[in-house]
């Protein structure tokens, strides 16, 4: 919208000249193009409609049809390579360049633990659940310059990826949320005005419960000791020096993690959070404490 | 001839007086002068960046002749924004064409009573052949290709445009010497006389469009603008492009340019996507 | 021999021919058409008038440019900016039907709209002729529009 230099040039010509009204009002020239219809000896002849046939009487073929050969969509074998790919889970990716540009832009606060209702928050990400979409999927693009220190939950990575957020002193979890918690943390606020109770987190289907459940992979299921063993392993892989998350000053944010049953950080499964009077509810009954407890 | 160089001595006096050099970051409390000018420093909620905050005076509405109540700065993002004259003149013509329903009409061969037998043969009388006597060419016939009422001019300008427009428009305004800022809209009579001299003695309009914070404005003003069809009031919400090209001089109150100031750097600096989705309209 | 006698003539005498220019470009006049017509038409400009019988001329009425309609006009267009963000310019439109509120399109789609939403009401049935219409217009353009023009927007 114009340099410093030239609002204040313009600003300043506006004073001396007349008041900006109805009458002195006009869009830039050349903004509107009006089609024309064209006239005269051959102008208006045909119309762009060329002469008989197809053009003319707007009798096209389908597509693909080539006038009883056999068409070219149907003269090989099928290879079904994408079979049943509307049935598969899919991750849609987050770069770690995108990840870095939204932490510098001040779209996400990194000294708070980073899970995917802060990314969908910050604008730039976005996913849809209904489409059998499930989550983040943190590429590796970008991972040389990656600089933040972030403890950050997604919801799947590879060894590169794990290893430039390591490197940094940072900490990554995977984890799996089933549609219904997505849906939940795609859009809080709508779920918090039904007033209905926060569900529990699902467990993984059974074929990524390995996933979820590795340590190299820093599944939110894996235990802690090995990750810390796959965490030091990695760092010799790639050739750094592991920061020691025990001496940082961030120590309490970066050991943070959500619970397998928790949706939202702070919040546990089977609280009402009621946003009219600004409180939350929780359950007292002994039948609903177990049932949530589980 | 001489209420201006009155005016002109006035203004020749007020600038010999010692004058109150604002800058903000030393002032941090409200600061009383000798000539009790009352300058304050705001507190930004987003700083502006690489402009200095434009200044205004603080004018009064209780007597005729002007007073200086005090400085007021204003935000550049939105009082010296880049004034586009074409996104100006796009505001304009979709406030005139989005609300613009063309009820013209007129009847189709169809709609036309009658016609529906064969006025004479189609040989043997030497005539011109005919199968309707509501046919087009005949008078009294149905009209081809004839206005339909129910002709919408709809359109929505982006929204973003439309916080460009109104940028736009304040920024002129305010550099064109058309925006003024008076404290609050206390008359001391209810007499549009009143408010008539006010408006000649210090060269606004003739038309002013005067902007308050709250919906129901002071009782005296609204009597004296009562009979002056060129002077008008408008809360906040109805700011608009149209009204600020089609009134000469703006006037805010203090509380008026505080709240656009918010509304518009609130949009200005939040992510609108979410915001505008609820709105999108749906046809069919 | 006097054949001869002209070839000899021929070839010894060769007159130098002089081209003389007698009619110059500043010499030229305008063409003048129709030339030699008379005009049977006065083209004088006005005839004169019998004093004491004017014609009629209209009232001088100019507008008022401030009634209350157009001197507050386009008020809260802007509300879903300047307000408090709940409100969309589109539904303050209350002068503007309905039906064909925060709409645009061709005359085909209008009409579609118009009837999805007034069959609901008892429109059908108070007005059998105004339906009637509607459903033979919508007929029309159906036919017009998939069978005899192009796809696409229409000069039409």
């Amino acid at each position: 919208m114009g340099s410093r230099q030239i609002t204040e040039k313009s600003l300043s010509i506006l004073r001396s000249l007349p008041r900006i009204s109805v009458g002195n009002i006009r869009d830039n020239p050349g903004s509107k193009v009006t089609q024309k219809r064209g006239r005269g000896q051959h102008g208006g002849d045909k119309h762009g409609a060329g002469n008989k046939g197809s053009g003319q009487r707007q009798n096209y073929m389908r597509l693909g049809y080539e006038t009883g050969n056999n068409p070219f969509y149907l003269r090989m074998p099928q290879e079904p390579y994408y079979r049943g790919h509307h049935h598969r889970r899919e991750y849609p990716p987050l770069s770690l360049l995108q990840l870095q540009s939204l932490i510098d832009t001040d779209r996400i606060d990194v000294s708070l633990p980073v899970d995917l209702a802060s990314i969908i928050k910050s604008g730039l990400y976005n996913f849809y659940p209904e489409q059998k979409q499930f989550g983040i999927n943190l590429t590796d693009e970008g991972a040389d310059i990656f600089a933040a220190k972030i403890n950050i939950e997604v919801q799947w990575a590879s060894e590169q990826v794990i290893a430039a957020v390591e490197r940094n002193g940072g900490v990554i979890t995977t984890a799996y949320y089933d549609p219904h918690s997505l849906f939940l943390l795609k859009n809080p606020k709508h779920f918090f005005k039904t007033g209905a109770a926060i569900p529990r987190r699902m467990i993984p289907p059974p074929d990524v419960i390995e996933y979820y459940t590795s340590a190299e992979t820093r599944g939110y299921l894996a235990d802690p000791e090995k990750i810390s063993q796959e965490r030091l392993k990695l760092s010799q892989k790639y050739g750094y020096e592991l920061p020691q998350v025990e001496n940082d000053s961030f120590y309490e944010m970066l050991c943070e993690r959500k619970d397998p049953r928790q949706i939202f950080y702070g919040l546990e499964p089977g609280w009402v959070v009621n946003l009219k009077d600004k409180c939350i509810l929780k359950p007292t009954d002994k039948e609903l404490l177990r049932f949530y407890s589980s | 001839m001489t209420s201006v160089l009155i005016n002109a001595f006035k203004r020749l006096n007020l600038s010999i007086r010692p004058q109150v050099k604002v800058i903000s970051s030393s002032y941090s409390t409200a600061v009383t002068t000798a000539n009790s000018l009352n300058v304050t420093q705001k507190e930004w909620k987003y700083p502006p960046l690489y402009t200095k905050p434009r200044e205004v005076w603080i004018e009064n509405l209780d007597t005729v002749e002007e007073k200086k109540l005090g400085l007021f700065e204003l935000h550049p993002s939105v009082y010296a924004a880049m004034p586009r004259i074409d996104i100006i003149h796009r505001n304009f013509v979709w406030q005139t064409k989005y609300r613009w329903v063309s009820w013209a009409h007129t009847k189709t061969r169809a709609e036309v009573r009658g016609g529906g037998r064969k006025p004479w043969p189609q040989k043997g009388l030497g005539r011109a052949r005919h199968g309707s006597i509501r046919s087009p060419l005949w008078r009294g016939g149905g009209v081809a290709h004839g206005p339909r009422s129910g002709k919408t001019h709809f359109f929505m300008l982006p929204f973003h445009l439309r916080i460009h427009g109104l940028t736009s428009m304040l920024s002129a305004k305010l550099a064109q010497d058309d925006l003024h800022v008076v404290n609050n809209l206390e008359l001391p009579t209810d007499e549009s006389n009143y408010l008539a001299d006010l408006i000649e003695n210090r060269n606004w309009g003739p038309s002013v469009l005067i902007i308050d914070d709250t919906d129901i404005a002071p009782r005296n003003i609204t009597v004296a603008t009562d009979s002056l069809p060129h002077v008008n009031i408008m809360p906040v919400y109805g700011l608009n492009v149209y009204s600020m090209l089609k009134h000469d001089t703006l006037v805010l109150t203090l509380a008026a340019a505080e709240r656009i100031e918010e509304r518009i750097l609130h949009h200005l600096n939040a992510i609108t996507t979410e915001q505008q989705r609820e709105f999108k309209l749906s046809q069919v | 021999m006097e054949r001869l006698g002209t070839t000899i003539l021929k070839s010894l005498w060769k007159p130098s021919i002089n081209i003389v220019r007698t009619r110059y470009h500043a010499d030229k006049t305008r063409l003048v058409r129709r030339y030699g017509y008379e005009e049977k038409l006065w083209c004088g400009g006005l005839l004169p008038r019998v004093p004491g019988k004017q014609l009629p001329i209209p009232e001088y009425r100019p507008a008022n440019a401030w009634t209350e309609r157009k001197a507050l006009y386009g008020q809260n267009d802007y509300i879903d900016i300047l307000g408090p963000g709940n409100l969309h310019p589109v539904k303050t439109l209350y002068t503007v039907p309905s039906w064909i509120r925060g709409v645009s399109g061709h005359e085909y789609h209008i009409l579609l709209r118009k009837k999805k939403m007034f069959a609901k009401t008892g429109s059908p049935v108070v007005r059998p002729t105004k339906w009637k219409e509607l459903q033979k217009r919508l007929g029309f353009l159906y036919r017009k529009l998939n069978r005899k023009t192009k796809t696409g927007p229409s000069p039409d």
